[in-house]
């Protein structure tokens, strides 16, 4: 079996890579189409062989066909990386980022060439379990249906942005590279292969965000850059210091258990790779930037999969970091995270800032299971990370088909969607329904997590606690909001109809697969928790087994409603006859059906409704700096107490 | 008999409660401002003139949403006593709140979109204080169920003085009552014309009114499970608040939201906040 693996994962790499090289040599759209959409194909179809072939089963772990070893291809990738960006940056004047890669490089060097990098068993390269199942499902199933939405997409982003031109080669070019360093992330079990790849996905969040090239957007490319390059660092030295340790890059004997006091440091450090790639605060700035990319972008490496693979590595550390003092660190800085984006984003009125914003928010919730580390919490996060990337993701495309329609990313221009657009509608209800609406997948998992901080002892738990009360009621109040825009109806001319008519039928298809998708997980979620979710939190902490669901038939059946109230709602409503929309009440003061009211001294004025935004109570900027503060502050202490513990 | 007896039970008796709650209520606040009052069934006469009215809609997505505000507060009370977890209980709460909130914001008039917005910043206000009560009354009796908490030992009220003290605060809210009734307008010629229900009639604003009912039930239910010793005990002290409530109503001109979301939280926060952090430190 072994075998058979070796050469799927082999595959899952190289396949993606070897279409992103085609698709760097075609220019003509027609062709480019049928190749994406036939790769996705390929890509998708592999995915669920290799799952198959892994077969939910105990972890496996193995190397490279006919026993290979990287050797020295790991230094040639990583200084071909730091050249790159040395390169790139000095073009655009920028001396922070290559700093961080040479030292980087200089690392790998050291330890390469000097001989301190101890050789890899051959036989344990890579590592595959029910993490790496669920991860190579997101990736494997969400990635493709984004790449074909993204025809449909950039189609219509390049006639909003000529200026772009003939770069959308470079567009799929990068969709693909992606997908193969995510793969290739995900089931590496020695860590300096492992970085590589991780290394890679940074590179191309930072040329997907400046894709445009306009100022704004390199400035934030480099943004992005430097935080993750930052975390990359931390991952670099935390290699060095492993190198020495018997196992110590060997990333399954590294989390078997909790970590000798001596690994702390290393942990310390690989935490704050994972904390800076999922966006946490003090980091949390670069995902914000990175929402002027093009909306496949957003989707894929900024919700559903590249932030997904800080939290995978942080969840693979949890048994390692429990009931230590960096896990603890590192439980704070994710929930405080939780909170305060989440207070940031009731004062957001641009719709993919919230998406962001909501996306660090369930980031944070991942980390800060992980970093309390029980097999319950695991649970959480791991549930977590599915719903979040089949629901978020649909969203976020569906905010790039609104946002090429309407030409607006606010929320308050979404009003009476329902009428307007009601296909898009119902999908877009779906996502939100599948985000948050109670008692669907993730709000299972708050109420599970609730239920595991019940259990930590003293003032962490409680702390816990409060601050997951103010997050998740914060987060019905920017849902409330987006949900009253899109539900609000009203009569429309005919012309308003035919906006919808021209969403691609690729959008139509990534978004229909998605909203499915979101529907069955929830469907599954007890069969997802019983033989993947489960058996996986338990083998982690090599706990005894148990069930971490406890759903009575009553939760059942409220669940089974409230999941497909609000979609069935839309699609009833959008369809409904028989309603004249009747005119609503303005104190007797209606001008003209719909938008005009009689104002005081005569005349007429247009009636506007605005969400609140609480202002004057809640001041955004300030909330996300005092984040940033504390979290830093944090952060700080934590990689420092790594050094203490060490000396 | 099986919890899901006492469940089945709620869905019809809390109504009744509710009804009879509010015609008392009426009676008491018209003694208090020097009236007789209206006769104690009359809140059901009202409701059973809503449902033989014409009933106009605005758009086709108000009947459902309000039918789902009533199903599914009605599902919060009829979990609990059927024994479901009560962390649960929380979220489907908020999604009945949500429902009425979604329901007036669909329907474009400013007097109900501003009421629903306001109900959201209510929703805001006080949705941290039940995760966190309910979590407290696990916590403090290790139990997760309605009848485990009332054959729980400990008497809740005695563990967590300080979040009951929050819960009469944050009752006002979900009762709708002034100082907090800034989503609704029961008092004549304010701002507000009628809040949330602006643009519902007939059966619609029956929804509403029966759906009220249950969450009074509902909060009556959350009073017994401080008071777990005894029922009797419980619906004393649910008098007693309730009438406090009624009192604070008549003698209070209402708030703005901002001073509203304050308030609530820093009560939340300090009461319940304290008290859930006094609980976890002095476990042992």
């Amino acid at each position: 079996m072994a075998n058979d693996m070796s050469a799927l994962i082999v595959f899952l790499v190289a396949f993606p890579l070897v279409v992103s090289g085609v698709l760097l040599a075609v220019t003509k759209g027609a062709l480019r189409n049928a190749i994406v959409v036939l790769a996705c194909v390929v890509v998708a179809a592999a995915s669920l062989v290799t799952v198959f072939a892994f077969g939910n089963g105990d972890a496996v772990f193995f190397g490279l066909p006919g026993g290979l070893t990287p050797g020295h291809a790991i230094l040639v990738m990583e200084a071909a990386i730091a050249i790159f960006v040395v390169v790139v940056s000095l073009q655009n004047g920028r001396v922070l980022a290559p700093i961080m890669a040479l030292a980087q490089l200089g690392i790998a060097l050291y330890l390469d060439l000097g001989g301190h990098l101890p050789e890899p068993d051959p036989q344990r390269l890579f590592w595959f379990d029910r993490l790496t199942m669920v991860m190579v499902l997101v990736i494997g199933i969400v990635g493709p249906l984004i790449c074909i939405h993204a025809l449909g997409y950039m189609r219509d982003y390049q006639r909003s942005n000529p200026r772009i031109g003939g770069r959308r080669t470079s567009f799929f070019f990068l969709l693909f590279l992606f997908l193969a360093a995510m793969f290739g992330l995900v089931v590496s079990n020695d860590l300096p292969l492992l970085h590589v790849f991780w290394e890679i996905t940074t590179l191309c969040s930072f040329l997907l965000i400046g894709y445009t090239r306009t100022k704004e957007t390199v400035g934030y490319a480099f943004d992005a850059l430097n935080m993750n390059l930052l975390g990359g660092l931390g991952f670099s030295v935390a290699i060095l210091l492993l190198a020495g340790q018997p196992g110590g890059l060997d990333l399954a004997k590294l989390t078997a258990g909790p970590a000798a006091a001596a690994l702390l440091p290393a942990i310390a450090l690989i935490s704050l790779a994972g904390i800076t790639k999922s966006a946490q605060m003090p980091f949390s700035s670069w995902l914000l930037g990175a929402m002027y990319a093009p909306s496949p972008t957003s989707a894929l490496l900024h919700s559903s999969t590249m932030v997904k693979a800080g939290v995978f590595l942080l969840l693979r550390l949890s048994p390692a970091m429990a009931g230590s003092a960096v896990g603890t660190m590192v439980a704070f800085v994710g929930l405080l995270t939780f909170l305060f984006v989440s207070i940031v984003a009731v004062t957001e009125q641009n719709t993919k800032k919230v998406l962001a914003y909501s996306t660090i928010g369930s980031l944070g919730l991942i980390v800060g299971a992980a970093g309390i580390g029980t097999p319950e919490l695991v649970w959480v996060g791991v549930m977590i990370v599915i719903f979040h990337a089949v629901a978020k993701s649909l969203l976020f495309l569906v905010v790039g088909t609104l946002e090429n329609r309407l030409y607006t990313k606010d929320m308050e221009n979404f009003d009476t969607l329902l009428s307007r657009m009601p296909r898009v509608s119902v999908l877009a209800l779906t996502g939100i329904a599948g985000m948050f609406i109670a008692p669907f997948g993730i709000v299972v998992a708050k109420w599970a997590a609730i239920r595991a901080f019940l259990e930590v002892p003293g003032f962490a738990g409680a702390a816990f606690l409060i601050i997951m009360a103010f997050g998740s009621s914060l987060t019905i109040f920017y849902w409330g909001k987006l949900l009253i825009k899109i539900l609000s109806m009203r009569g429309i001319e005919p012309y308003e109809r035919s906006v919808e008519d021209r969403v691609t039928r690729y959008e139509w298809f990534a978004e229909t697969a998605l909203a499915v998708g979101v529907i069955g997980v929830t469907a599954g979620l007890g069969l997802i928790s019983e033989h993947v979710v489960g058996p996986y939190a338990l083998t982690a902490f090599s706990a005894a087994p148990r069930a971490f669901l406890h759903l009575d038939p009553a939760m059942v059946i409220v669940m089974l409603v409230a999941v497909l109230f609000l979609p069935a709602l839309a699609l009833w409503a959008s369809r409904a006859s028989g309603y004249d929309l009747a005119d609503f009440y303005t104190s007797g003061r209606t001008a003209n059906a719909g938008h005009l009211m009689g104002a005081a001294l005569g005349g007429t004025r247009t009636v506007t409704l605005r969400n609140y935004y609480l202002e004057g109570v809640i001041d955004g900027a300030l909330v996300f700096r005092a984040g940033t503060l504390v979290c830093g502050v944090i952060l700080t202490a934590m990689v420092l107490f790594g050094m203490v513990v060490r000396a | 008999m099986s919890p899901l007896v006492y469940g089945l039970l709620f869905v019809v008796v809390a109504p009744l409660f509710g009804g009879l709650l509010a015609g008392v209520d009426r009676i008491v606040s018209a003694r208090m401002q020097g009236r007789v009052g209206p006769p104690l069934l009359q809140p059901f006469y009202d409701v059973g003139k809503l449902f033989e009215k014409e009933t106009r809609q605005v758009n086709p997505v108000v009947e459902p949403l309000l039918l789902g505000h009533l199903g599914f507060m009605a599902a919060a009370g009829a979990l609990v006593l059927g024994g479901t977890d009560l962390i649960f209980i929380a979220f489907v709460f908020a999604l009945a709140a949500l429902c009425l909130v979604l329901a007036a914001g669909s329907v474009n008039s400013p007097y109900s979109f501003a009421g629903a917005e306001r109900e959201l910043v209510v929703l805001l206000a006080s949705e941290p204080f039940f995760i966190l009560m309910l979590a407290a009354i696990c916590k403090v009796t290790g139990e997760s169920t309605f009848q485990g908490v009332l054959a729980s030992p400990v008497l809740v009220a005695l563990q967590l003085p300080g979040v009951l003290l929050a819960f009469l605060f944050v009752a006002t809210i979900k009762l709708r009552k002034s100082p907090f009734d800034i989503s609704t307008s029961h008092h004549p010629h304010q701002e507000l014309v009628n809040g949330l229900t602006s643009d519902m009639s007939g059966r619609l604003l029956g929804y509403v009114e029966l759906a009220h009912w249950y969450e009074s039930a509902l909060l009556c239910v959350f009073v017994l499970l401080f008071f777990n010793w005894s029922v009797t005990l419980g619906l004393l002290a649910f008098a007693i608040a309730y009438g406090l409530e009624v009192l604070v109503d008549n003698s209070t001109s209402r708030a703005k939201w901002q001073l509203v979301l304050r308030s609530t939280w820093t009560v939340t926060l300090l009461f319940t906040g304290g008290n859930v952090l006094a609980l976890f430190l002095l476990a042992r």
